[in-house]
Parts: C-alpha cells; structure tokens; sequence
C-alpha cells in the first residue's frame, strides 16, 4: 500500500471457511425447504412459517457472514461491537422474511424478480458490510471499491437464481430432495463467493483504534464453533420440523380424501336408495302381505270344525317362505346402507352382480327392463369391498334401465356379463338404448355431469372411483349397439370360487 | 233372476301374494280366479258372473291405474279394488276418482279386503240386474211399430191423446189405438211405470208440444 503503515497481511484459517461454506449451503437448503412451507400453508400456519423460517435462514445466513470473518486472521486481536452484529442479524431475518414472501406468491414474473432480488441483494450485501463495521481492531479499514461494486452484484445475482431456484421447489415435486440439495450446494457456494470478494475489498491499514470499543467483545476459535454449532442446529431444526409438517400435511390430505370419498360414495348409496325406495317398500309389504293373509286364512282353519290339515300345513309353509324371504330384503338393505371404510374380503363377484341385479328386479319389469346374466363360471375371487361393488353395479344396472324407459322399436334387454381377463374378471353392462351421445362420452366420468333430469351426476364419478380404488379400470366402450360399460378388478391369483 | 256364483279375480305379479290371497277368500267360499299379469286377465275367458277384480298397482309392463283405464275405454265394467305395497295420496285420489272401489295397502286387513269385495260384487250385482233390466226394456221397445214409438215419448211427456194427435198430425182415435198397444207391449201397468222404463233407457222427452 502507498501509505506509510504497510498493509496488515490477512489469513484464512481453512477449517472455519470450510465451516462458513458448509453453513451457506445448509441455509440456502433450509430457505429452499421453507418456502414450500410457507406456500402450502395459509393463515396462522403460514405466518409462523414464515417467522420461524425466516429467523432460521436469517441466523444462517449471518452466521455464515460471521464466521467467515472469524476465519481472517489478523496479526493484531479483533474484537466484534455486539449491538452492531445483533444489528446485522437484524438485516439477516428481514431479508430472509422478503425472500420467502417473494418465492411464496401465486406467480412471479420477471420484473418481480428482478425487483426481488435487488433488494435481497441489497439486504444481504447490507448484512456482510454492516457485519464487517462491527470488526473493533487497531487498524483502519479501507475499501476497494470495484470489488465492493463486485461483491453487491454478486450478491444480486446469487439472490436472483436463489429466488428462481426456491420458487420452482416450493411446490415440492416429488423426488427433489436431490436437486434440491444440488441447487443448495449452488446457492452455499455462491452466497460464499459474495462474502469472500467482499472481503478481499477490505484492507487493514495498522492505526490506533478509532471507533468505539466499549461494546467490543473477543470471540474465541471456541465461539466460532459455538455459533456454527447452534447455526447448524436451528437450520436442521427448521428442516426437519418442515419434513414433520410436509408427512402430517401429506397424510392429512390423504385422510381428507379418503373421507370424502367415503361420504360421497354413502350419499350416492342414499340417492340410489331413494330412488329404490318404492321398489323396497314393495319388496318388503309383497312378502308381509302373504303372511298377513296366510297367517289369517290358518287362524280361521284352525277355528273351523274341520280344519284342512293339508291346506293349513301349506299356509304355515308359506309363511315360513316369506317372513324368511322379507328379513333377506331387509339385510340387503341394511348392507347397502351401511357407511364405513372400504371392507376388503375375497368375494365371488357373481354374487356380488346377482345380490346387485335382485334389487333392481321391481325397477326393472316396472320399465318392462329384461335382465340377462351371462356370469362365467370357475371365476377367480377377487378382493374388494362388497358394498362398494354392489353400488357400481346397482349405478351401471340403473343407468341402463333408464336409459331404455323411451325405447319402443326393439326389446329392452340389458345383459350383465362376467368373464376372466389375463390377471383380472371382466364385468360388462349393456343395454338396449340408443346408446352414448359421442359428444358426452368425454364427459360422462366427470363428477356433477348428467344426462337425466333428476341425476345429480355423481353416480359414474363415485363408480369409477371405487373402481379404481379397487386396483381395477371401470370405462365405456364406444361403437356397441346401446351403452357398454365395463370394468375389470384384478384378482388375487386365488383360482376358483 | 237366477244368479250365477259371483267370482274374483286377483291379478298380483308375486305367486306367494297372489296364492295367500286365494286361499283367504276361498276360506270364505268365494271363487277364486288368478292372474299374473293385466294381459293375462284380459285374454281370459270370463265368465258371466258377479265378479269383481282386485288388483295390483304394480305390474310388469303397465300400471295396475293405467290398466283401469284401459278396461274402462274397452267398455269392461268391473268394480275394481286396488292392493299396493307402496301407495300415496295421488294415487289412492286417481284410483278413487276412476271408480275404484277401494284401494288398500299392503299388507292389509282380511276384514277391509273382505269387505271391500262384499261391497265390489254388491256394486257389481246391482249393475248386472239393472243392464239385464234395461236389456229386457229394450227388447220390448224393439217390438214397437215406428208410429207406437213416436206416440211413446208424448205419453211420457203427459200429453192427452187429442193434444197427441195435434202434435204428429193424426187422429185421436188412432192415438188411442197406439196408445193402449204400446202400453201392452212394454208391460207397463201406469204412465209412471211407463216413464220409470223410459228413463231406465234414457228415451229422450221432448221439452215441449
């Protein structure tokens, strides 16, 4: 230097720049992991993100300024002034709070970037100079200038690709963990680059100390390891209560759906119930009527002087018949009101589709509806909830009866058919209509569409979701004379029923 | 008029229902005709007998209302009870308006049911009688000569035979001669007994001379 002191020669002590880089590039991945944090969240939870988030990265981020300056060693002691750094620290936590309100928005464009990241740039740039004004030394400290001018550009840029790099991980796809590790590796190194030609902009000129020492305070290479320790720690706490909240939040969404599912297939139970409900009523007064009358005719046998023994023995039978006949209706009923969770059990599903098809026998003579049941024999058993199934079939069995209510110029048949398929059965069903409108084929599995005045669309949407939740596939086949539908459930490898 | 046994026919689409029903109404000695279906019914061959029909709201292929209706267009007159499993007030009101007998829900009372086909062969006796009377009135009335039958209304109406002879432009001594023939040939002992017979067969009376 030119001056009459010579420079103050500095070096690094490599160990505790390792550290600083380490630090950076843990902050960078923590500030990566908040900000899906703090976009996924709303509200309360969001708000506690975002200042617990942002007071990680902060401390992380001056924690790595600090250190950085704890690995130059001067040949005179260097003391730090404490308001100064709790200062910086400040600017720290306020830049990091911007950048993850910046990242957790709807969308960002360019300028809002750009805008973005000077000001973080700033803010960080701020943070490392403010740091290196707390340095409380015998010597006077100056600066190059262009390097200063270097240091906030990189400062700039770094923020830039931090803020672009955070907002394409926020939405936390699925195996990011790596990239997101590589992208912090990225960002630690960067955040480093900044610090360092920061550093190298200063020069220490030896000169009687000319600022304020009363808040000074020495940190030992001890210290520097504690700062670094705690740092580490509150970065991996941060992560680590973020990866908790992610599964808590990932199973709470799971539930949720699972929850809804089971509500809306109970509510189509309900709907399809109402309108069996005429079919039921009759399904179970048929039955009691025979009794009520068979029960009267044998009393009035019995009170006769010569009672028919035969006749009175053929009442009695009847009776028997039927009251078993109506607690059968009843416990098909009960069956399919029954709401809880999905019941897997091996089950043959031709019973399942002639359980479906004994139901739905009133609706359909009533609609002048044959049904026809080709049911293969030697079916494997497949694994499923029998309730649900019932529900799809009675869905696709109805929807085919209605569907044929018009139908005049042919018969109204509708053919329910099952059939082994590779690794899977097959079950069909076909009605006589006039089949799918090509225009509504795309639309029919979509949840509230409907093609009947007093459907509420939720029938084929419920169906193919069971279907699905099954393992197996429910879909329409274009180009068949009137509607097919047909789904597959994959079956155990179990061979015979 | 010497009546044949009154006879009921139950169409109901379920066997154990239709059979149970047979068996309660023939433990009161009735005849019991089943069907399963409307067409069944009506390509039997019926017999000429009180009857009545009870019937199941609820069939294959058309509605035991809509079959109500049909019988009705076809001229077929049978009291009709209604059975359901799941009836509600429109119905019954529909059932009810159409001439429905009575319309019960299943299951039912024996009692209400046995009633119900008491009072329905009642109904359907009294509507054969008078079909068999009207028959015979117009058979009689048949036998008239053209000038009897046009005398006829006027003595109705309670013209004298010299106003009568005014009106169809004849004279009262031939009006006298109708007169007394076409009181002979319907049996009627008294202008009133005449005018009951000629409302029976809705004769349509002149309003005036």
């Amino acid at each position: 230097m030119i001056s009459g002191n010579a420079a103050l020669t500095g070096s690094y002590d490599h160990l505790q720049v390792a550290l600083s880089v380490l630090i950076a590039i843990s902050a960078s991945y923590a500030a990566l992991d908040l900000a899906g944090r703090v976009t996924a969240t709303r509200g309360r939870a969001q708000l506690t993100w975002l200042i617990g988030g942002s007071a990680a990265m902060g401390i992380g981020i001056w924690a790595m300024h600090y250190i950085g300056m704890l690995a130059f060693r001067l040949p005179v002691p260097v003391e730090y002034d404490w308001p100064i750094a709790l200062l910086s620290l400040l600017v720290g936590i306020l830049c990091s709070a911007f950048a993850l309100v910046v990242v957790s928005r709807r969308r960002m464009g360019l300028t809002y970037a750009l805008i973005g990241s000077a000001m973080m740039g700033c803010g960080i740039a701020a943070l490392h100079y403010i740091a290196m004004a707390a340095m409380r030394l015998p010597a006077e400290c100056r600066f190059d200038f262009r390097l200063v001018a270097l240091s906030v550009v990189l400062a700039v840029v770094f923020s830039f690709a931090s803020l672009w790099l955070a907002f394409y991980f926020r939405d936390e796809p699925q195996n990011s963990a790596w990239r997101k590790l590589g992208s912090a590796l990225v960002m630690g190194v960067a955040t480093s680059a900044m610090h360092y030609t920061g550093m190298a902009a200063a020069t220490f000129i030896p000169a009687a100390p000319a600022l304020d020492q009363s808040h000074a305070v020495s940190i030992s290479s001890l210290g520097t390891l504690g700062i670094a320790a705690a740092t580490l720690q509150v970065l991996g706490l941060a992560v680590l209560s973020s990866l908790v909240d992610r599964r808590f939040d990932a199973q709470g969404l799971e539930l949720a759906l699972t929850e809804t599912r089971l509500e809306l297939a109970h509510v189509a139970r309900i709907a399809t119930m109402g309108e069996l409900t005429a079919s039921i009523a009759h399904e179970i007064n048929q039955p009691l009527t025979a009794v009520v009358n068979n029960g009267n005719f044998a009393l009035r046998q019995v009170a006769s002087e010569a009672p028919n023994l035969e006749e009175l023995r053929e009442a009695i039978a009847e009776i028997v018949d039927d009251g078993t006949r109506a607690s059968a209706v009843i416990s098909r009923i009960r069956a399919l009101l029954q709401k809880g969770a999905p019941d897997r059990v091996e089950l043959d599903i031709n019973e399942v589709i002639q359980e479906a098809t004994i139901l739905v026998r009133h609706e359909a003579t009533l609609s002048g509806v044959s049904v026809r049941l080709d049911l293969a024999a030697d079916l494997p058993r497949v694994l499923g909830d029998r309730v649900q199934l019932k529900q799809v079939l009675l869905n696709l069995v109805i929807n085919g009866i209605e569907a044929m209510r018009t139908l005049t110029d042919r018969p109204r048949e509708l053919l329910v058919k099952s059939a082994k398929n590779a690794d899977a059965v097959l079950i069909q069903v076909q009605d006589s209509g006039k089949g799918l409108d090509p225009e509504q084929v795309g639309r029919i599995f979509e949840p509230f569409f409907t093609t009947k005045p007093q459907g509420i669309g939720m029938g084929l949407s419920i169906s193919r979701s069971i279907i699905e939740s099954h393992g197996g596939r429910l879909w329409s086949v274009p180009g068949s004379s009137g509607a097919l539908f047909q789904f597959t459930l994959p079956t155990d490898g179990n061979s015979v029923s | 008029m010497n009546e044949r046994a009154p006879i009921v026919f139950v169409v109901d689409d379920d066997p154990s229902v239709r059979r149970s029903i047979k068996r309660l109404i023939g433990s009161v000695g009735l005849q019991v005709e089943l069907f399963g279906s409307a067409q069944e019914f009506l390509l039997s061959k019926r017999p000429d007998a009180p009857s009545c029909l009870v019937l199941d709201i609820r069939l294959p292929g058309i509605s035991g209302l809509d079959f109500q209706h049909e019988l009705a267009e076809a001229n077929i007159h049978i009291p009709i009870i209604f059975i359901t499993a799941h009836g509600d007030i429109p119905m019954t009101v529909r059932a009810m308006k159409a001439g429905a007998v009575e319309f019960l829900t299943k299951p039912f009372r024996e009692q209400d049911l046995l009633d119900a086909i008491q009072l329905a062969l009642e109904r359907d006796r009294a509507r054969r009688q008078a079909d068999a009377e009207i028959a015979v009135l117009r058979e009689r009335f048949e036998s008239l000569t053209p000038r009897e039958r046009e005398v006829l209304p006027w003595v109705v109406f309670g013209l004298l035979s010299k106003q009568i002879a005014d009106a169809i432009g004849t004279s009262e001594a031939s009006v006298k001669v109708h007169r007394s023939q076409l009181m002979r040939k319907m049996a009627a002992d008294s202008v009133a007994d005449l005018v009951r017979m000629a409302e029976k067969m809705g004769i349509p009376i002149p309003k005036k001379p």
